[in-house]
């Protein structure tokens, strides 16, 4: 398992992918497609790395609320992403505005999340999986899935911009190895 | 009733295969699934199942070669198989195929947990190497 301490002492090698911008699919299926070739090397990563990036990316693309609307039917959420490669890992990066007051939820969710090992994770995918409400809904298991598919703990900082909104930020570790 | 056939695009790689046949039962999904409104994709399909079950009473086989599905896609697959789940404790014969990569590991807990959610019988076969 890779900590923060980790993370701050491994040799950062380069970054891989930096995007700020609306999350539309088409891109991030040609991002998606990049995550893959520039991690051929390292099998398991780029499998973990190419479903985290789809996970996430997509909780920017649904939730974020600076957003644009297409044919004022279709909401795309504009954030931030960045792929980043250590020594012995890669970081992903995800950036997104959210509402002031759903700030402390993300946190709080993110908080569980980091204090529950592999098994707690799964139970708690499958009970989530299980009630949530389904249709335009999603499942809302992305976070819980992206954590267990790294087995590292989550960073995540909640930075003020105003009364109303905050900037979201999350960080997943996926070990090369 | 009709076949649903989707083709795969490399365009749009975030849409499966689809290959639903209404004679032989066999119902199969293939490729990658992380489209957007994952519902409007899925609930047809689901639909369909449903209608095959209520008209023909037969035999379903329900056969995934997903290589990757994002998690609003899992909750679609799993109101599939509890539509096929229901059909089997009404006395229905169903078989739930599903192919994996040996070198995927989390698409296994993926699949256990399907069984475990759904009450479903789910056959793990590999991918012809």
């Amino acid at each position: 398992m890779t900590n923060q301490a980790t993370i701050d002492q491994d040799l950062f090698k380069r970054t891989l992918l930096s995007y700020r911008g609306p999350f539309y699919i088409e891109l991030i299926s040609v991002f998606g497609t990049n995550i893959k070739e520039y991690t051929k090397e390292y099998n398991n990563a780029r499998r973990k790395l190419f479903r985290i990036f789809i996970e996430l990316s997509q909780n920017v693309s649904y939730y974020s609320e600076n957003f644009h609307m297409v044919n004022n039917i279709q909401r795309i959420g504009l954030g931030e992403l960045e792929l980043k490669e250590y020594e012995t890992f890669f970081t992903f990066t995800t950036r997104n505005r959210v509402k002031k007051s759903d700030a402390n939820i993300l946190a709080e969710r993110c908080k569980l999340v980091n204090q529950s090992d592999q098994f707690e994770l799964r139970h708690l995918k499958r009970e989530q999986r299980m009630n949530s409400p389904g249709e335009k809904f999603g499942a809302r298991i992305g976070l819980i899935q992206a954590v267990m598919l790294s087995k590292n703990k989550l960073k995540y900082s909640i930075e003020k911009i105003d009364d109303n909104f905050s900037i979201f930020s999350i960080t997943i570790t996926v070990d090369k190895n | 009733m009709e076949n649903i056939t989707l083709k795969s695009s490399p365009e749009t790689p975030y849409f499966p295969e689809v290959n639903f046949d209404a004679d032989t039962g066999i119902c199969e999904i293939s490729g990658e699934s992380y489209m957007e409104e994952t519902y409007k994709f899925y609930l047809p399909l689901i639909t369909w199942i449903k209608q095959l079950i209520k008209n023909k009473n037969q035999k379903i086989d329900l056969v995934i070669k997903l290589i990757y599905l994002n998690t609003s896609s899992t909750k679609c697959i799993l109101d599939m198989l509890e539509v096929l789940k229901d059909y089997q404790d009404q006395g229905g014969d169903v078989k739930v195929i599903w192919y994996y990569d040996t070198e995927d590991p989390d698409m296994v807990d993926e699949v256990e947990d399907f069984e475990v959610e759904s009450g479903i019988k789910i056959e793990l076969r590999k991918f012809e190497a």
